[in-house]
């Protein structure tokens, strides 16, 4: 067993799990500072939430170690953990009121009577929820529910708040609410959180630090500005935000034949009607609209490229310049150089 | 104007389209509930109305055979035969046997079954799975067959009582008492209070059970404030179906059972044949369901929760 860490927060040490046979978390290494909010993000099956419920008790590592606030947890259950948990589904009781929901953790804790009214009522003004302390979770809006939830988390005042895909039952404006209630809790409270998603507008907007997760491993932990900006690894840079993927070279602003992995943002790309330094002619083939933007494909001689452009977009059959103000270059998956 | 013509139409096709779907419903249900009428319903209104003394028609031949026949001297009937089963000697032993048998049986069925189903529902596992194979067996034997290794098991002369002699141990002889009994309605009725009981606990969210142990709650906590609560409904509705099933059992007391008292169902058969006091019986019969309904209220109430709870109604 490694030494156990000085720095208050969670660290994870070389976790390990294996599950039907399948190495579900490889060697996993992640350190939270305090106060700080996480998320893990990843596709389907890539382990974040394995990782999470090892982290809530729920499962024991076959390998490793995990500390929250310097004191080693590993092998403690759910129960006896400072940490607390919101469920996908929310997983409130249905024969309790919302008083009762969010009052069960203080109950089991045998705190008096009054000091439960207190903290539950505290807890459900702090997230807007005092009028419906009566009403079973049947009776209120998927939203609420999930408000619940959180409330009931945050009553037992834990060191870490673990939250499991959240947000994923709520529709579009529903969930761009919630996140940000979520984080301005988060934020009034300083509690350290560990969110997992696989939506990375959500973990983009609302995290501290993000890490990325691919087949049981952490492939960058970052801020999301630093992830978006300079991806290390070819995976990242595919699943953060939209690429231009192209096999080749890159020399002066233009695609060469190469061996590398050329990464290219579509907001990277840049047209215009006039030739600028670095720009070569492009023909526009396609305009899609997406709303505040349009998605456009241009022709270069040297390469196709799909740019976003939110202001005079061309028309599709234009002739026009493109230039590539950035390109991410990639070998054997890792990032070389950003040009 | 176009357009509300158009809603107008519209909503005239599908009020008679709506109609025709509830014509087709009824006469499609129409053949099932004409069959109990006849072959249930009916029979049960003419058997109640031979207890109250309508002794013509459909019951007059029954009137002829039977002894002690009471016949109506109010237009609404009469309550003779009823004063005759409660003035009976045997009857109050009857119905405190069936009452005690069908509660004791009863809470020994569910409490088996919550034991079996907890255990499986929180840890698993292989022998879980064996025992709630082996708890099933009891379905595919015929009640006889069981009735009847009871009986030789725990006869005088009996398995229980030869085996534990050899250790100077005097096994009493529970054959014709109540306690073999509940025994052999325990074989009965364990196997559907079990497929009942575990199914509830199983439907169950994992993601419940969790949040309860993430809030700091233990093994027992959990079982008594989530996991049974949550599975009330089917728990309660097996109670249910168990004891009304125990309360007109006429099978295992009838093969196991002491001759006084015994069961209900037991008497009723005697009152019928081999004392021919047919209307008698039928007061007993009338007794059973009367205390039959008063369990199906509570499957009645049961269902209502489920319902409300899920937002149903």
């Amino acid at each position: 067993m490694s030494q156990a860490p000085k720095e208050d927060g969670l660290t994870l040490d070389g976790l390990t799990k294996v599950l039907g046979g399948r190495v579900i978390i490889d060697n996993l290494n992640l350190v939270v500072k305090k106060g700080e909010m996480v998320s893990l993000l990843g596709p389907s099956g890539c382990g974040k939430t394995t990782t999470l419920r090892m982290i809530a008790g729920f499962l024991i590592p076959d390998k490793g170690d995990i500390y929250l606030d310097g004191k080693d947890v590993t092998t403690l259950g759910p129960e006896k953990r400072p940490s607390a948990m919101v469920f996908q589904n929310y997983a409130l009781w249905p024969h309790m009121t919302v008083f009762n929901n969010v009052a069960y953790p203080l109950k089991v804790r045998k705190l008096a009577k009054p000091e439960i009214e207190r903290r539950v009522h505290e807890a459900l003004s702090l997230v807007n929820l005092m009028h419906h302390k009566d009403s079973r979770p049947g009776q209120i809006s998927g939203g609420e529910q999930q408000r619940v939830a959180l409330a009931r988390a945050l009553v037992q005042e834990p060191d870490i708040l673990l939250l499991d895909e959240p947000l994923s039952n709520l529709d579009a404006k529903l969930r761009v609410k919630v996140r940000e209630d979520i984080r301005d809790l988060q934020r009034r409270l300083g509690i350290t959180t560990v969110i997992v998603t696989h939506d990375q507008d959500e973990a983009l907007s609302i995290s501290d630090r993000i890490a990325v997760m691919n087949s049981g491993r952490i492939e960058q932990f970052s801020t999301p500005q630093e992830l978006y900006d300079r991806p290390e690894t070819e995976y990242v840079a595919n699943f953060i935000g939209s690429l231009n993927h192209i096999q080749g070279g890159y020399s002066q602003g233009q695609i060469v034949p190469g061996s590398e992995v050329v990464g290219i943002r579509p907001e990277d790309v840049i047209f215009s009607t006039t030739q600028e330094l670095g720009s070569y002619p492009t023909t526009v083939e396609l305009v899609v609209p997406r709303g505040h933007f349009c998605e456009v494909y241009l022709k270069r001689a040297d390469v196709e490229l799909r740019a976003f452009i939110s202001s005079n977009v061309p028309a599709a059959g234009s002739i026009g310049f493109a230039r590539i103000s950035k390109a991410l270059i990639y070998k054997d998956g890792k990032l070389v150089r950003v040009a | 104007m176009a357009s509300d013509k158009t809603d107008v139409v519209t909503e005239s096709f599908e009020v008679k389209k709506a109609s025709k779907l509830s014509v087709l419903g009824f006469l499609m249900a129409l053949p099932p509930m004409l069959l109990v009428l006849c072959f249930v319903g009916l029979p049960i209104l003419i058997a109640f109305t031979f207890s109250l003394g309508f002794t013509a028609g459909p019951n007059r031949v029954v009137s002829i055979i039977g002894q002690e026949i009471h016949k109506k001297d109010h237009w609404w009937g009469t309550f003779a035969a009823y004063k005759d089963v409660f003035h009976d000697s045997r009857f109050p032993g009857d119905l405190r046997t069936t009452l005690l048998v069908t509660l004791i049986a009863t809470t020994l069925v569910l409490s088996m079954a919550l034991g079996i189903g907890i255990y499986q529902r929180m840890i698993g596992g292989r022998l879980a799975s064996i025992m709630t194979t082996l708890t099933l067996v009891p379905l595919f034997v015929p009640v006889v067959i069981a009735s009847w290794s009871i009986h030789t098991f725990y006869a005088g002369d009996g398995f229980m009582r030869t085996f534990l002699s050899h250790f100077g141990i005097d096994f009493p002889t529970l054959t014709s008492t109540s306690s073999a009994i509940v025994i052999g309605t325990i074989w009965t009725s364990l196997p559907f209070a079990i497929l009942m009981v575990t199914s509830g606990l199983q439907s169950v969210p994992d993601a419940l059970i969790e949040t309860a142990q993430d809030a700091g709650a233990g093994f027992f906590r959990i079982i008594r404030t989530v996991l049974v609560p949550l599975a009330l409904t089917p728990i309660v509705i097996a109670g249910t179906f168990t004891a009304i099933g125990i309360m007109g059992s006429f099978t295992i007391p009838y093969f196991l059972g002491p001759n006084q008292p015994t069961m209900l169902g037991v008497e009723i058969s005697n009152f019928f044949g081999s004392y021919n006091r047919p209307q008698q019986s039928i007061v007993m019969a009338f007794i059973v369901f009367a205390a039959a309904s008063g369990i199906a209220l509570i499957y009645i109430w049961a269902n209502v929760r489920s319902a409300k709870q899920s937002g149903r109604i």
